[in-house]
């Protein structure tokens, strides 16, 4: 059972990994200068209000019993409770995580109903004109700043024409769908754009091959080519690369999300940031940590099955 | 001409019947865009104005400040009086008043509520309650606070937002050992004797109120308040986002419009751009030490900081900044605040005075020094761009330094800064507030500037206990002279609070110290 046993080690990879980010995570946050109650408190706090909220939130112990700390809270799965909003840490993460999900699946979907038909189209019509205009557009794409983009939709698809909702996320899946519609379009814009490239190359590439050629010379039909010798094996580049890119999303959702006024994590963690509420940076990034393993994960698996050499 | 005397008739008639039914119909559901969302509902221990100016639509006070943020209006106490000694209040309460659960509200709570507030272990605000001394009940509607000094405060601090009354007994029921613990508890889901209640809350998202069918006050047109049905807050963080909103119709109020898109807003006709009078004033704080670290500090210097005064063109920083919103100060203060003293614009632009102090000081070939201002924040960014190149004609040359708030905090708090970007609103209306953390040194070392006057020192502790108006808006203008004249700021612009509303919108407002005030606000249904 190779596959099993890959997917074990992988498994066993993410161990060390998500120790190797709880660490960096507690350090990085703690290097930033100010801590919480600066943050909190702002500029009215007087000295005897400081020590004592230090003295409340656990600040004023050393930095290896908090570490400690923060550990056993990762092991028991309660991730604290935020500094400034007062609630479990946990909480926090199921209610805004999930947004930023799905908000990063309807942007990976889009960006690949945009790119693939149209990396086909552009491969097969190389040099001429079809082929100049759709990589000339998704270059655009890939080049406007995602803020702007966002601001052009919002102005055009929701004030003007009324089709979508000028930001927020609504109530119930389907008006969240519609909610995310706009910010996913978004997103998916410069993804698409990098996915377009690589698979046009890629299927450029496998066009050329010999064995695509060997079947073209057997009759083979140009659908079942395209289809079974040309997309599968093109794909395999594409899909790593398609992987790598969720971990981006994410980080563009950051931005996205402020902009469609998007309750999801990534506002949660600028926010949390700025406001230097440890137990939710921290507990976030191993959240997200995980999102993006197991995404890695299972592109490897989807990788393997396309190609059965990379899991050996 | 029959036909047209009855469809004149007719149409007045309709006409009246609709005004006087717009009128019957005040109500609706109204949604306001924020820029943040709340962080913690209790009055007592939270620590931001995006709680404060929130909070007073939910809680109550026992007095409430008026409209124009300068005189005190009953709320849940009917009556008050300040004894001559100044060392006593006593409060008759309202009567009948329930909270939004429908418990009706007791001397216990308000006994217990104010105590709570008092507790210098309790949150950053009991230092304005700090003269209480014990509250007490002697009758079922009466509420007796002695005092342990004389306190001429005390009245606005019991209109402050911390002195709001909670329920005893729900707030007790709280799971938890320690106050904090239940309080946390109880800001979930908060229960008061406000106008509104909170029904849900998405954090980052929104916030819905609804209408407190308890409620105790009464409206113009003598129907129950608060008008609206319901009240949702929505958080859109990006200002183009938000103003979109309100213009699309998702929205009927916008606040923290920017600047640079008040005269767009006031031309749409759809919309009315409110510019509320604030208690706003924005500054330069700098650090007076004489050493920064190891390093010597010119700013020490009292000409340099004259000649950086009359180098600085307000009314030009008015236009960049604020494209002629804000004016300039006319002292440390703004003049909506109590006591106020001073007509004209401080450090009248005068650039030739400004080189002469220049070369009077101990600089006169100018020096290097910093700006801390927040990154991000494009007003800061773009006062600090206009002192370098003015500050640039008297051989002064400025590095802009962007940091995060947090940071920002730090090397103020730190006392390491050269000069920073400040901006302030009062929580009371009150001058002492303001005076204690600008001017008088024991507060926080006059804004960290390391500042010292003992002329205004001794004079804010006397009027801290001077019981007589006149004489104690003496002491303020006193203190206000020496402050505006050698004190460690540059005075900069005072701003309104700037809110877009729907024209379907009436009723809203907000008021100097900020509270935003749905109680009154309606829509025509």
């Amino acid at each position: 059972m190779p596959l099993a046993s890959f997917i074990l080690r992988r498994l066993l990879q993410l161990i060390p990994t998500l120790i190797f980010i709880l660490i960096v995570v507690f350090v990085l946050v703690r290097l930033l200068p100010g801590d919480p109650t600066s943050a909190i408190l702002g500029d009215r706090a007087l000295d005897a209000d400081v020590e004592r909220i230090n003295r409340e939130l656990g600040l004023d112990r050393s930095l290896l019993v908090q570490f400690g700390v923060f550990v056993e809270s990762v092991f028991t799965g309660d991730l604290g409770r935020s500094i400034s909003l007062k609630v479990p840490v946990t909480e926090l993460i199921a209610q805004r995580l999930p947004i930023t999900m799905l908000l990063t699946a309807m942007a990976a979907l889009i960006a690949l109903v945009m790119a693939v038909p149209l990396a086909f189209w552009a491969a097969l019509q190389r040099g001429r004109a079809a082929d100049a205009v759709i990589r000339g557009a998704f270059q655009i794409g890939l080049s406007m700043p995602v803020f702007y983009i966002g601001l052009i939709l919002l102005t055009v698809f929701g004030a003007k024409l009324g089709w979508f909702p000028v930001g927020g996320y609504g109530d119930g899946f389907i008006e969240h769908v519609h909610h995310l519609f706009l910010p996913a379009l978004t997103l998916a814009f410069s993804l698409s754009a990098i996915i377009m490239r690589n698979l046009r190359s890629a299927i450029i590439g496998v066009v050329d091959a010999e064995y695509v050629q060997f079947a073209r010379a057997k009759g083979i039909s140009s659908r079942l080519i395209l289809l079974r010798h040309v997309l599968r094996n093109a794909l395999i580049s594409t899909v790593a690369l398609f992987g790598l890119s969720i971990g981006t999303l994410l980080g563009g959702a950051v931005i996205t999300e402020t902009v469609f006024a998007v309750p999801g994590a990534g506002r949660l963690m600028v926010d949390s940031i700025y406001g230097r509420d440890y137990p939710v940076v921290q507990g976030l990034t191993i959240a997200l940590a995980v999102l993006v393993s197991v995404t890695f994960l299972l592109t490897d698996l989807f990788q393997a099955w396309l190609d059965p050499r990379v899991a050996r | 001409m029959k036909l047209f005397s009855i469809t004149a008739l007719t149409a007045a008639v309709l006409l009246g019947s609709s005004v006087s039914a717009l009128a019957l119909e005040r109500g609706g559901v109204m949604t306001y865009g924020r820029y943040t969302d709340s962080l913690f509902l209790d009055p007592v221990l939270n620590d931001a104005n995006v709680d404060i100016w929130i909070l007073t639509n939910i809680y109550d006070t026992l007095i409430a400040p008026s409209k124009d943020g300068l005189t005190l209006e009953p709320s849940l106490a009917t009556e008050w009086k300040l004894n001559d000694a100044g060392d006593e209040v006593t409060l008759k309460l309202r009567e009948g008043v329930k909270f939004s659960d429908g418990t009706p509200m007791t001397t216990d709570d308000v006994v217990w509520s104010l105590t709570r507030a008092a507790n210098p272990e309790n949150g950053i605000w009991n230092s304005l309650d700090a003269s209480i001394n014990k509250v007490t009940a002697p009758d079922s509607s009466t509420i007796l606070i002695s005092l342990k000094y004389p306190d001429p405060t005390i009245l606005s601090a019991l209109s402050v937002f911390n002195t709001a009354i909670m329920p005893k007994a729900a707030f007790e029921a709280m799971p938890g050992t320690t106050d904090k613990e239940k309080a946390e508890a109880f800001a979930q889901k908060p229960i008061g004797t406000g106008a509104f209640m909170l029904e849900s809350w998405e954090r980052g998202a929104t916030m819905k109120l609804v209408k407190n069918p308890n409620y105790w006050a009464m409206g113009e047109d003598g129907k129950p308040l608060p008008y609206l049905d319901g009240l949702t807050f929505e958080i859109i963080p990006d200002d183009a986002t938000r103003i979109l909103k309100l213009q699309s119709g998702d929205i009927q109020g916008a606040e923290f419009i920017p600047f640079a898109r008040v005269a767009e807003l006031k031309a749409d006709d759809k919309l009315n751009m409110e510019l509320f009078p604030s208690t706003k004033v924005n500054d330069i704080i700098i650090n007076v030490r004489p050493m920064i670290g190891d390093r010597e500090n010119p700013l020490s210097d009292e000409k340099v900081r004259q000649a950086m005064n009359y180098a600085v063109n307000k009314d030009a920083i008015v236009q960049v900044v604020t494209y002629g919103v804000g004016t300039p100060l006319t002292s440390f203060m703004a003049t909506t605040t109590p006591m106020h003293s001073g007509t004209t614009p401080l450090f009248a632009y005068d650039l030739e005075k400004a080189k002469a102090l220049m070369a009077e000081s101990k600089y006169p070939d100018g020096f290097s020094t910093s700006i801390l201002t927040l990154a991000g924040n494009q007003d800061e960014l773009a006062t600090a761009t206009a002192l370098q190149q003015m500050w640039a004609a008297i051989g002064i040359k400025l590095e802009i330094k962007q940091v995060d708030n947090a940071s920002r905090t730090d090397q103020y708090r730190a006392g390491t800064f050269d000069m920073r970007a400040g901006a302030w609103t009062n929580d009371i209306s009150d001058a002492s507030q303001i005076t204690s953390y600008f001017a008088y040194s024991p507060t926080i070392d006059a804004l960290h500037s390391g500042w010292k006057s003992d002329e205004v020192d001794g004079l804010f502790v006397a009027s801290q206990k001077e019981m007589d108006p006149t004489k104690r808006a003496e002491q303020f203008a006193r203190i206000q002279d020496i402050f505006n004249a050698s004190g460690p700021t540059i005075p900069l612009y005072e701003t309104p609070y700037p809110v877009a509303l729907s024209k379907s919108v009436n009723g809203f407002y907000q008021i100097p110290l900020g509270n935003n005030v749905f109680r009154e606000a309606w829509m025509a249904k």
